[in-house]
């Protein structure tokens, strides 16, 4: 598993993905770490298949009993069907995921893990260090679906909002912004069904300030990328399959 | 657990559940066999007379094998939350040690083995206790082995009383019948369960 540091402060942000023993059939995700002196946060930890060599990555930076916080952006099987896993390695955790979901995601075995349901309107992570935020997303794609914000370190952690599918061993970071629309754009037109809810959530993103935009699969977009990502995304029609 | 073994032991709790619920349905037949069975005798007056007390009892055994039958179910659901844990931390051992093999070398590598061993101790607990429980969920059928078993003799003496009925003859012997048969059928089940069972406890 390959990982970038993408903030370095009083605490850090890394990027966990790329990894090259990924079985083949399996959609490529990235994972997020933050990382403050004696606690951290595992954002969108993946799936049952890559829960080994993300441990594995992460024990390069904390130990289990310091993996204190799981953030899960929506129920998909990519984002968190390691739950049942994390639940047996991590001694005092908690999953912090929409209470929506609740009951869904206790079916991968959530049982020394507690859950901390996130409320419709979004909340607060608190790692001591830092407070991060979690925005709504509603219905991008999931029905329930937050993202991470960290004010301080200008990060929108944008669950599947960003996503690109391409060729395994990309690039961490979108290069040229143009050559990289037609990754994005089925998957977006796709997976995400209501222009409604992207208008919503543009309004909402515009008022925060940006440097890195970090999705859950594909590159991430700093600098202009980010506003041209937005404006992109807003001119874009969604939900086409009906 | 092996994967084979995980899979075994999963069929075999859940025809368990299974041949549990088909005894629960013909133990209810034999109980609607007796109300019938009263009903004709009642009719039949002096000439059912041997015939009555046999239809309470024959109730009773029916009550007997339902209560029993609920009280096992309870066992077989906690055999089926043991073997999802137990196949849960098995899983989980084995992610574990993969863990551990990738990160060789990582700072903290060494934190993840209190995890590791914690998992291993509760996977043989919980195998302990699931061989523990199949061995008193084997006393149990044998328990419901009994009013079936008594139900047969039951039904071979209503034979002969329903022989003395005179223009009831058929319709008691019918519910002689059904009786033997649901008794035949609750005992080819119990059986069934036990050597699911068995099965189990040889894969060990
Ligand atoms: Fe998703
Ligand atoms: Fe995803």
């Amino acid at each position: 598993m390959r990982m970038t540091k993408i903030y370095e402060g009083a605490y850090q942000w890394i990027m966990l993905g790329r990894d090259v023993h990924k079985p083949e059939k399996i959609i490529d995700t990235n994972q997020y770490m933050v990382r403050t002196a004696n606690r951290c946060l595992l954002i969108d930890p993946g799936g049952i298949e890559l829960f080994a060599p993300m441990l594995a990555a992460v024990l390069h930076h904390a130990p289990v009993e310091e993996i204190t916080d799981l953030f899960a952006s929506h129920q998909d099987p990519d984002i968190i069907s390691s739950l049942g896993l994390w639940d047996q390695a991590l001694p005092n955790a908690k999953l912090h995921a929409a209470a929506l979901w609740e009951g869904f995601l206790r079916h991968f075995g959530c049982e020394t893990i507690e859950y901390v349901p996130i409320p419709d309107h979004g909340g607060v992570i608190n790692l001591g260090a830092i407070e991060l935020q979690i925005i709504p997303a509603h219905y991008l794609h999931a029905s329930a679906n937050f993202h991470v914000y960290d004010p301080h370190a200008k990060i929108l952690m944008s669950g599947d909002v960003g996503a690109a599918l391409e060729a395994p061993g990309m690039p961490v970071f979108v290069e040229n912004f143009d050559m990289h629309i037609e990754k994005m754009r089925y998957f977006h037109q796709r997976w995400m069904p209501s222009n409604q809810a992207k208008r919503a959530w543009i309004d909402r993103v515009r008022k925060l300030d940006i440097d890195i935009l970090a999705p859950q699969h594909g590159r991430m977009f700093k600098g202009d990328d980010v506003k041209r990502f937005l404006d992109w995304f807003e001119a874009l029609q969604v939900g086409i399959a009906v | 657990m092996q994967v084979n073994q995980a899979k075994s032991q999963f069929v075999a709790v859940a025809s368990i559940a299974a041949e549990l619920s088909a005894v629960m349905e013909v133990a209810k037949e034999i109980s609607l066999a007796a109300a019938n069975a009263k009903a004709i005798a009642f009719r039949a007056g002096e000439k059912a007379k041997g015939f009555q007390p046999i239809t309470d009892f024959i109730n009773e055994l029916a009550k007997d094998t339902i209560e029993l039958v609920n009280n096992i179910n309870e066992y077989a659901f906690h055999l089926y939350r043991l073997t999802v844990n137990e196949q849960r931390m098995t899983e989980a051992c084995k992610r574990f040690e993969k863990v551990e093999q990738l990160a060789a070398g990582a700072r903290y590598a060494d934190s993840l083995t209190t995890s590791l061993q914690e998992v291993r101790l509760r996977t043989q607990l919980c195998h302990r206790e699931f061989i523990l429980q199949v061995s008193e969920l084997l006393i149990k059928l044998a328990d419901v082995m009994h009013p079936a078993r008594a139900a047969r003799v039951i039904a071979a003496n209503s034979r002969i009383e329903a022989s003395q009925a005179g223009e009831y003859l058929q319709s008691l012997q019918a519910v002689a019948e059904s009786v033997d048969n649901a008794a035949q059928i609750i005992n080819d089940k119990v059986h069934k369960c036990r050597s699911a069972l068995t099965i189990i406890n040889v894969a060990e």
